[in-house]
């Protein structure tokens, strides 16, 4: 009886050379307008059909705009390394469910589940802190499914886990935290654009008030907290989903009237730009959002986002 | 004839075990489940239960249409006697548990473990109760022991196992010690997790006054160290109503008076005290079927049989209740429902601001006429917004549920207590219904809110306010700081139209000692007579 024999030099090199060959395929057929966005700062995809289809034909071009925006600023190979744990904190904020758009798109979330998962994550895991009930807020925004299905870890923020941390702010000195997300090895910021009765418009920046406890304070100086709480968390990566957004009475909404049609999704690494584009798609000034102003005074980023690498892609 | 381990008395003890086991897995079953309706079944005692159904027929002349199982448990009783009491009554295995720790029957048994003439008093409870139910107070259901195990479990037990959970948990995931590379939280981190998981049914859970409850529950199983089944024998109102029917059982104990030598071993292990002295005549309506006596027998005198029920043998004894102390019973419960009526609430004079019932609850007096204050409506809340009531509800509506806002608030996609209610106190309201129903109106305490009483944005109650339109908007108003220079701010208001009360203003509130915003009973959907509010011409409701 013949035995193939596997020695372990013999591995090493034959599984070397494999490699050397994926890599050379990946330079030699990758298209060539994706080099110069390799570096992109921001990337935005649209959809420049004349009409946008609502219900379910909307689910595949929230996927393509997902994976356009990504693509757009060089892949999340970028960010993501081989075995990575990733953490995607979508807005899972309130049980309303995807068409009110008070929530993060389910699809979106989904996509960039697996696209992390393409970019050698080890795992990726989903959670926030909502503020309505937590098992149904996962449940009606249609998140928890959709990041299952994708393969995430769905994870609920238990409160008795968090854990105060001194995050140096100017403001905000101590809070507490869910150490379970700092313990990622990345954390992709995927809020939605909608409507916020005090703060006008809540986007990347406030989406981080769902990785803390006790933030009811906050209000009394939101913008100020929310630069002290964006600092410490370090974005690296943003994603901003305008496939829907809510226009009135949010942040929570629940009329289908205050909702618009966007189709449009964008992804950068600088979130005070992101923060000033998702203004201007709310019909603000991309100053019109506090923390985003203080943000770019701050050094954050810039308001500017125009003046970026920037990306626009049109999806049809 | 002994049979071991096998003999009749540690079946029943097995039988008794499993059924306090089933009891308890129940209440840790009703747990809000997204989407699900609750399972009827987890209200299966209270529909089995016959003192429930008749107290409730009596005071509200409506029970609903699963009460009437508690015909099994009569027809049983008068076939049985009160097997009920001595094989499944989770409170009577508790008292049981209790009195085996205590040793009571060991210390002196000739002298304590006859019947006293003081069992009668349940009778008397019983029939003053029920009198009270036909004039309307349903009083009797508060005491009845399946309520008050399963108010007891949910109020008290479970949050006292959560709190020793949660904070033994907490502590040993914030030290994490360890032996080397072992990790004490690699044995707590899944206990706790499981019991969040699978038994609590929200984080850091506590109820107001279950020390009350607590102490309550503790006295009558501390009694058990004066008389076994304490409770069982002298103040039980479902033990007295089965002893009712068990005056003429169909089974009953026949004593081989040739081969008795009045020993007494049987009086000193019997549950219910079902003999007056040493070989005289058993007494059915306190006989508990235990089968101690039977088992302590040693010359084997003692068999239960089937009999006629006209039959006159074996010899049995009555209940000996006097027609003059019954009618002093009865006029006791009117009494007493007079002493708990004639108060400015009970007449409809005042309404009280912070009584706030769940939605789809009945006007008061219909709602006091169902109410058990079971405590399955507490158990399910979600965000544990309903509590029970001390005195906020006079002392008829002792232990009935109360939306708190300053612990829970009412969440605007649940409707699981109406759902949940044995008795239809709270009606089972669709969830389009149920978010139209008002239970409150909140208003702002403009020396507190933040906006009005400090001059800085604030707002975290706007943005909770569920109704799709918002029954909280804002002003911005100009204010001068403390330099006399202009500022803008924004204020809160309330819709009055709008708001329904639901209390997740008040929850969410900064200010955790008086909050900024509170929900008063006011506008009320239920009582047409407590809505200060004209409505608007263009609201559904």
């Amino acid at each position: 009886m013949s035995e193939i024999k596997h020695t372990r030099r013999d591995f090493i090199a034959r599984s070397t050379a494999a490699g050397m060959i994926a890599l050379g395929a990946e330079s030699l057929f990758a298209p060539s307008a994706q080099a110069a966005e390799k570096n992109a700062d921001m990337a935005i995809a649209k959809w420049v059909d004349q009409r946008i289809p609502g219900g379910a034909e909307l689910k595949p071009i929230a996927v393509e705009l997902t994976e356009k925006a990504i693509e757009g600023i060089g892949g999340l190979n970028r960010f993501v390394t081989q075995g990575d744990i990733v953490w995607v904190k979508p807005n899972i904020g309130w049980d309303r469910t995807p068409e009110l758009a008070a929530n993060t798109n389910p699809d979106v979330v989904a996509t960039l589940v697996r696209l992390c998962y393409e970019a050698g994550a080890k795992k990726v895991k989903v959670g926030d802190n909502p503020c309505d009930l937590a098992k149904k807020t996962y449940d009606s925004s249609g998140i928890a499914a959709a990041a299952e299905s994708a393969g995430a870890e769905v994870v609920f923020l238990d409160r008795n886990r968090f854990r105060d941390m001194a995050i140096g702010g100017k403001r905000v000195k101590n809070i507490p935290i869910y150490p379970e997300i700092l313990e990622c090895d990345l954390v992709i910021n995927v809020p939605i654009v909608k409507h916020h009765g005090l703060t006008n418009a809540t986007m990347c920046m406030k989406n981080y008030m769902g990785v803390i406890e006790n933030r009811r304070t906050f209000h009394q100086a939101i913008a100020d907290c929310l630069v002290d709480l964006t600092r410490f968390m370090k974005p690296q990566v943003c994603v901003l989903d305008g496939i829907r957004i809510l226009k009135n009475h949010g942040p929570k909404g629940g009329n289908s009237d205050d909702v618009e049609l966007k189709a449009t999704v964008a992804a950068g690494i600088d979130i005070v730009a992101l923060d000033a584009w998702g203004a201007e798609l709310m019909g603000l000034k991309p100053d019109g959002v506090q923390s985003t102003v203080q943000g770019d005074a701050l050094g954050l980023g810039t308001m500017n986002y125009r003046a970026l690498n920037l990306n626009e892609i049109g999806v049809s | 004839m002994k049979l071991g381990f096998w003999r009749s008395v540690n079946v029943r003890r097995g039988i008794q075990i499993l059924f306090l086991l089933v009891f308890i897995a129940g209440v840790v079953w009703t747990r809000p489940v997204p989407g699900v309706e609750p399972n009827p079944i987890l209200k299966l005692w209270f529909f089995l239960d016959p003192l429930i159904f008749l107290a409730t027929w009596l005071a509200a002349h409506a029970v609903p249409a699963a009460a009437m199982l508690a015909l099994i448990l009569v027809v049983f009783t008068l076939i049985l006697g009160r097997v009920f009491c001595g094989w499944i009554c989770p409170f009577g295995t508790i008292h049981d548990l209790a009195g085996h720790c205590f040793g009571g029957w060991q210390r002196n048994p000739k002298s304590r473990e006859h019947w006293s003439p003081r069992q009668r008093i349940k009778y008397y409870l019983l029939i003053g109760f029920l009198v009270m139910a036909v004039f309307g107070g349903h009083w009797v259901t508060l005491i009845d022991p399946l309520v008050l195990l399963y108010r007891t479990t949910t109020v008290a037990l479970l949050p006292g196992l959560q709190w020793a959970v949660e904070e033994g948990s907490t502590a040993a995931f914030q030290s994490d010690p360890g032996v080397g590379p072992l990790r004490l939280t690699a044995v707590t981190e899944p206990v706790y997790e499981f019991f969040r998981d699978h038994v609590f049914t929200k984080p850091n859970q506590a109820f107001l006054g279950s020390g009350l409850i607590a102490i309550v529950f503790l006295v009558l199983v501390a009694l058990n160290g004066y008389r076994r089944r304490f409770w069982c024998r002298y103040l039980c109102p479902l033990g007295a109503l089965l002893g009712l029917f068990a005056r003429w059982p169909l089974l009953r104990r026949k004593t081989d008076q040739a081969t008795c030598n009045q020993c007494d071993l049987c009086g000193a292990g019997c549950h219910g005290a079902a003999t007056a002295a040493p070989g005289s005549a058993w007494i059915p309506s306190e006989c508990m079927g235990c089968l101690n006596c039977t088992d302590a027998c040693n010359r084997g005198g003692l068999t239960f049989q089937f009999v006629a029920p006209w039959s006159r043998e074996p010899p049995r004894e009555g209940l000996g209740i006097s027609r003059r102390t019954a009618l002093g019973a009865a006029a006791g419960g009117i009494v007493g429902l007079a002493l708990v009526r004639t108060t400015p609430q009970a007449r409809g004079q005042r309404y009280h601001a912070k009584l706030i019932r769940p939605p789809g609850s009945r006007p008061e007096s219909e709602f006091l006429a169902r109410c058990t204050g079971c405590g399955l409506c507490l158990k399910i809340c979600p965000t544990g917004a309903l509590q029970p009531a001390l005195l906020e509800a006079g002392l008829e509506g002792l232990w009935t549920p109360r939306l708190v806002p300053q612990i829970g608030y009412c969440d605007y996609t649940c409707n699981l207590c109406g759902q949940i209610c044995p008795t239809g106190a709270i009606e089972p309201f669709p969830l389009e219904i149920k978010q139209q129903t008002k239970i409150g109106l909140a208003a702002f305490d403009t020396t507190r809110c933040i906006p009005y009483a400090y001059g800085r944005d604030c707002m975290v109650c706007e943005e909770h306010c569920p109704v799709p339109d918002k029954a909280i908007y804002f002003l911005e108003v100009d204010v001068l700081d403390r330099h006399g220079a202009p500022a803008k701010i924004k204020q809160p208001r309330i819709d009055a139209d709008l708001c329904i009360g639901c209390g997740v203003c008040e929850n969410v509130c900064p200010l955790k000692d008086l909050p900024g915003v509170r929900v008063f009973s006011g506008n009320e959907t239920r009582h047409p007579d407590n809505q200060p509010i004209l409505p608007a011409s263009d609201l559904p409701y």
